[in-house]
C-alpha cells in the first residue's frame, strides 16, 4: 500500500514539473549590460542555457558578480557599478526582457527560453521609466513579450516606400506581419509624424519622456510641419533634427502591447526611419535617430559625461 | 505545576542586581540579535543568554526556551523556504502551487529561513532568562513612575499568568482525579473553563495588587537607592561593552552574512573578536564577587 502511494506521489510530482535541483533546459537565452542609456557596454554579450527554474536574477547572478537588496528582490551592483546619486542625479539598474520594461523584478522573472535580457544602469532622476525600447531588435517583435507570442500588425499610414522597407526589414528576421490589428498585436506604425499622432499610443510622445519613455519629440512649425528633435537624459529638447531626419522609438500605453514607431517629419525622414530596422544599427539603444545617413542614439547624452 | 519561565526567587547576582542594570544586559543582547543576521553572532548571543541563564540557576528555563524556540524555527524555515523563491541554487521544484504559483526551494531561501529561525531561538533565550530571572514586581514598580497604566495593565498580566497557570493545573488533576473511565479532559475544555473564569481572577489579582500597595505613591528617591545593588555595575559594564562593540562591528562590516543572491556568509576577525565578547558578557552573572 505504502508503495503504491509513494509511487501515485512520485507519478503526481514528476507530471507537475516537479524534480530535483534546477530542472532541464528551456532553450538559450542572451544577457546584455551596459550603462547610460546603452551607451557603453559593462560586459561583453552572454548566451546562457536556460533551465526551467531559471529567473532573470538567476541568469544575472550566474553571469555577473552582482549585489542585492530587500531580501535579493533588487539588484544594487552589477560587475561593480552600484546605484548611486552623484551630483544630485539618481542612478539604478534597470532592464528589459526582448525590449520590454518588466512589470515584476528581476527575481520574479521567470524564463521560457530564448529571451533577449537587457540590464541597463541609468540616470533616472528626470525619467523613472521607458516601458519599451528599441535596442532588442528583433524582439519583441519575433519572439513576443512577457512569456507570450503576439502578431505583428504592420500599420501603414502614408509613405508607401517607408512601409515596403519596414516590411522588408521584419521579413528578413522572419516576421510575418498580420492583416489588420488583431487583438493583443505588437504594432508598428509607419509614416510621417503628421499621419502618426493621431494614434494614442504614439500621441505620448507629445505628452513628453516621462510618459512615452521615448526621449524624442516633434515640434510643430509655423507652416504647419513637423520638426524631430531630440531630447537629452534629463528630459530637454538637446537638438533639432532637418526635415528629413527619421525616428525608430518605442513605447507602451499602458498593459497594451509595445508600439513601434517608424516615422520622421517627413515621409522621406520615415524611410530613413524604415533604413534603420537592423540589429547593428538599433542594439542596445532605447531609440535611434537618424539624418543623412547618420544615426544618433537617444537620449541624448548629458555635456558632463 | 510551575512554569520553567516563571520568575523564582534566586540568590544570585542577576537576580540580585536591579530591575535597570538586567534589562539593560538582556536587552544588549537582544539588539544584538536584531541587528546582526550573521550566524555566528547569533550563535554567540544564544550561548551567552544560554550561560547567563545557567549561572543564574535557570537551567530548566534555557532548556524550554530552546525547545519552544525550535518549535517556533522550524515553521520558519519550512514557510521561507516555500514562499521565498529567490537564491541561485534551486534544490527542488515542486510544481505550480495555488495561491504560491511556482514554487522552487533553494539553499538561499533555506538558510535565510535558518538565520530568522535561529534568531528567534536566541530572542526566546533571552527572554526566558529575563522571565525567570528578573523580579517582575521589581520590574513594574520602576516603571510606574513613568507610565503607571501601562505598568498596571503589564502587572495584572504578569500576574494573571501563573495564576492562569495554576488554575489550569488544578483543573487538570482534578479531571484525572475522576477515574480511569472518565473522558480524558481535552485542551480545548481546559481553555474553554479558564477563559471563562479569567475576569474574575483578574479582579482577584488586582484585589491583590491593591492590597499589597500598588495605589500608593512612586518610592523616593532614597528608596530607590537603596533598591540597587552591587552587582549593577557588572552588568551595565558587560551591555554597555556588547552594545558599543556590535555598532562599531556593524560599522566596519563585521555582520557578513547575506543569503542573497548566493550564501555569504563573511567570517572577518572583528566577527569573531565580537562573538568572543559577546560569549565572556555571558559569564556576568556568575557569582564572583565584582
Amino acid at each position: 500500500m505504502a508503495v503504491a502511494i509513494a509511487l501515485l506521489l512520485g507519478a503526481a510530482v514528476a507530471t507537475a514539473g516537479c524534480g530535483v535541483g534546477p530542472g532541464s533546459g528551456v532553450g538559450e537565452v542572451s544577457l546584455t549590460v551596459t550603462r547610460d542609456y546603452g551607451a557603453e557596454p559593462v560586459m561583453p554579450v552572454a548566451a546562457d542555457d536556460a533551465s526551467e527554474s531559471d529567473t532573470v536574477m538567476r541568469l544575472l547572478d550566474r553571469e555577473t558578480e552582482i549585489e542585492t537588496r530587500f531580501g535579493g528582490g533588487f539588484v544594487s551592483s552589477i560587475e561593480g557599478l552600484a546605484e548611486a546619486s552623484r551630483d544630485g542625479r539618481r542612478h539604478s539598474w534597470f532592464f528589459f526582457v526582448n525590449g520590454v520594461e518588466s512589470p515584476v523584478g528581476a527575481a520574479d522573472f521567470a524564463l521560457l527560453g530564448g529571451e533577449a535580457i537587457w540590464w541597463d544602469y541609468r540616470d533616472w532622476s528626470a525619467v523613472s521609466r521607458a516601458p519599451a525600447v528599441v535596442g532588442s531588435w528583433p524582439q519583441p517583435l519575433a519572439g513576443g513579450f512577457e512569456g507570450e507570442a503576439h502578431p505583428v500588425a504592420l500599420e501603414c499610414r502614408g509613405g508607401n516606400a517607408a512601409c515596403a522597407a519596414a516590411r522588408s526589414a521584419l521579413g528578413e528576421v522572419g516576421v510575418a506581419t498580420a492583416g489588420g490589428s488583431p487583438d493583443a498585436a505588437i504594432r508598428v506604425l509607419v509614416g510621417p509624424w503628421a499621419r502618426l499622432r493621431d494614434d494614442p499610443a504614439a500621441a505620448q510622445l507629445e505628452d513628453g519622456p516621462q510618459t512615452s519613455g521615448v526621449f524624442a519629440d516633434f515640434s510643430k512649425e509655423r507652416d504647419g510641419g513637423y520638426v524631430l528633435e531630440g531630447l537629452g537624459e534629463d528630459g530637454e529638447p538637446r537638438r533639432r533634427f532637418g526635415p528629413r531626419a527619421g525616428l525608430v522609438a518605442a513605447t507602451r500605453r499602458y498593459d497594451a502591447p509595445p508600439v513601434w514607431l517608424v516615422t520622421g517629419a517627413t515621409a522621406r525622414g520615415a524611410l530613413a526611419a524604415a533604413g534603420l530596422l537592423s540589429a547593428d544599427r538599433l542594439r542596445d539603444h532605447y531609440a535611434v535617430a537618424t539624418e543623412g545617413g547618420e544615426e544618433t542614439p537617444l537620449p541624448l547624452p548629458m555635456a558632463s559625461r | 505545576m510551575r512554569s520553567p519561565f516563571a520568575y523564582a526567587p534566586r540568590r544570585g547576582p542577576l537576580q540580585a542586581a536591579s530591575p535597570g542594570a538586567a534589562v539593560f544586559y538582556l536587552g544588549a543582547l537582544l539588539v544584538v540579535a536584531f541587528l546582526y543576521s550573521s550566524p555566528l553572532v547569533l550563535a554567540a548571543v544564544g550561548v551567552a543568554a544560554g550561560l547567563a541563564g545557567v549561572l543564574a540557576c535557570a537551567g530548566s528555563a534555557v532548556r524550554a526556551a530552546i525547545k519552544l524556540g525550535l518549535v517556533i524555527a522550524v515553521p520558519i524555515v519550512v514557510v521561507n523556504a516555500l514562499v521565498v523563491d529567490r537564491g541561485e541554487t534551486v534544490l527542488l521544484r515542486l510544481g505550480e502551487w495555488p495561491l504560491f504559483g511556482q514554487v522552487n526551494v533553494t539553499a538561499e531561501a533555506l538558510a535565510d529561513g535558518a538565520i530568522f529561525g535561529l534568531r528567534a531561538v536566541v530572542v526566546m533565550i533571552a527572554f526566558a532568562v529575563y522571565s525567570a530571572c528578573v523580579d517582575p514586581d521589581r520590574v513594574l514598580r520602576a516603571l510606574r513612575p513613568i507610565a503607571g497604566r501601562s505598568a498596571l495593565t503589564a502587572a495584572l498580566i504578569s500576574r494573571l499568568v501563573p495564576v492562569a497557570a495554576a488554575d489550569a493545573s488544578r483543573l487538570r488533576d482534578a479531571g484525572r482525579l475522576r477515574g480511569p473511565a472518565a473522558a480524558p479532559l481535552g485542551r480545548a475544555t481546559l481553555i474553554r473553563r479558564l477563559m471563562a473564569g479569567s475576569l474574575d481572577r483578574a479582579v482577584d489579582v488586582a484585589a491583590t495588587l491593591e492590597l499589597r500597595g500598588y495605589s500608593l505613591a512612586a518610592p523616593d528617591t532614597a528608596a530607590r537607592a537603596k533598591g540597587r545593588s552591587r552587582f549593577d555595575h557588572r552588568f551595565y559594564l558587560a551591555g554597555g561593552l556588547v552594545l558599543v562593540a556590535a555598532i562599531a562591528g556593524k560599522v566596519i562590516g563585521a555582520d557578513g552574512f547575506h543569503a542573497y543572491p548566493t550564501i555569504e556568509i563573511g567570517v572577518e576577525p572583528a566577527t569573531v573578536a565580537l562573538s568572543a565578547l559577546v560569549v565572556l558578557t555571558g559569564l556576568a552573572p556568575g557569582r564572583r564577587n565584582a
